[in-house]
């Protein structure tokens, strides 16, 4: 439904996106700080999230269109790939300062384990060749509701998501662990430091990809998706994307290098 | 819009690529040279998920200046880096 802007006050306010900045705002200030501040945060960002779960199921977001038209050079592009497109960027920047300094640290460093004494590189291609079919099965479930068939929609889905979620099963249930009884922690040096804290918050980006792909499945049962509107498949998959061109990074620098 | 015989076919040379990155790890040569090797191939992979999944290959061009202006950025963080630690 089209609808000028001066017509839909109500539709176009919303304090969901405040509250989920302030909850990833106290969520990190209490990493810092205050553990216990860290879990309020967490729930006030569950709470923003969810919020904005329902209002999205409830179909809130009813594309909202200009009384007059902006000239740009993205015109053409619909405002929520926009979005996408410039969330990916400042991920690009977060991810990218952080390779930057590891890689600052690392040959700075005097000495500097082997990767192969550290990392399970079997385990680490295992969970690369995990991550780009879940890419692939994102793509299927792209292409099969472009096609209209919702039965390869919900395979392509199920498919991503079980892959997402055997990704951070070796990561966090199998290596991790290995790594911790090893003695290669968070604290036991700059090698472990660089580690976890790059490969944690990539794996904190795959869960949160299997929070909106489990978002694309609900949609799905409820008949959110059709031939000619499946816009949040697109953009979701952009995302899933994205942490895979991540991990392509992350695997040879620190497992094969 | 490609078929998805189309992207299987890229999803395969994207696995073979991984395993050529693993093997090109034992293969004899400086340190160097090895992680240079490596870092294009996973480079390579890198951009063609992004030119044919995530479908850059067939947007409008202007498209493309958010991500290579993301990278500048990362390129030139990374030259202060580099430069900082040479002083």
């Amino acid at each position: 439904m089209t609808e000028n802007y001066e017509s839909s006050e109500e539709k176009k306010s919303s304090l969901t996106p405040l509250i989920i900045a302030g909850g990833l705002a106290i969520l990190f200030f209490g990493l810092v700080v205050y553990i216990p501040l860290a879990i309020g945060g967490a729930v006030v960002l569950a709470i923003g999230v969810f919020i904005l779960f329902r209002d999205s199921v409830e179909g809130k977001f009813a594309d909202l269109k200009e009384s007059v038209e902006e000239k740009w050079p993205l015109e053409f592009l619909s405002k929520r790939k926009l979005g996408v497109w410039i969330f990916l960027l400042s991920e690009i920047l977060i991810f990218g300062s952080l390779i930057i300094a590891y890689t600052f640290v690392r040959f700075s460093s005097i000495s500097w384990p082997v990767a192969t004494q550290v990392h399970n590189v079997t385990l680490g291609m295992i969970n690369t060749i995990v991550l780009l079919t879940s890419s692939l099965a994102i793509i299927f479930a792209f292409v099969s509701i472009r096609m209209g068939n919702i039965k390869g929609l919900k395979i392509g889905l199920f498919s991503t998501f079980g892959l997402g979620v055997a990704f951070l099963v070796i990561k966090l249930g199998i290596e991790w662990p290995a790594y911790y009884r090893n003695g290669f922690t968070i604290s036991s040096g700059l090698p472990g430091s660089t580690y976890f804290v790059l490969t944690g918050l990539h794996a904190c980006h795959v869960a949160g990809g299997l929070v909106a792909v489990g978002y694309l499945i609900v949609r799905t049962y409820q008949g959110g998706f059709t031939k000619t509107n499946h816009s949040a498949v697109e953009n979701i998959g952009l995302y899933w994307h994205f942490v895979d061109i991540v991990w392509m990074f992350l695997f040879p620098l620190f497992y094969l290098i | 819009m490609h078929g998805m015989k189309f992207y299987v076919g890229i999803w395969a040379g994207l696995v073979a690529a991984t395993v050529i990155e693993v093997v090109t790890r034992s293969i004899p040569g400086t340190f160097a040279v090895i992680s240079v090797i490596i870092l294009l191939i996973s480079s390579g992979k890198a951009v063609t998920i992004a030119m044919y999944f995530q479908h850059l290959r067939y947007e409008n061009k202007s498209l493309a200046l958010l991500p290579i202006a993301a990278v500048l950025g990362v390129i030139i963080l990374a030259v202060a880096a580099w430069m900082s630690m040479a002083m």
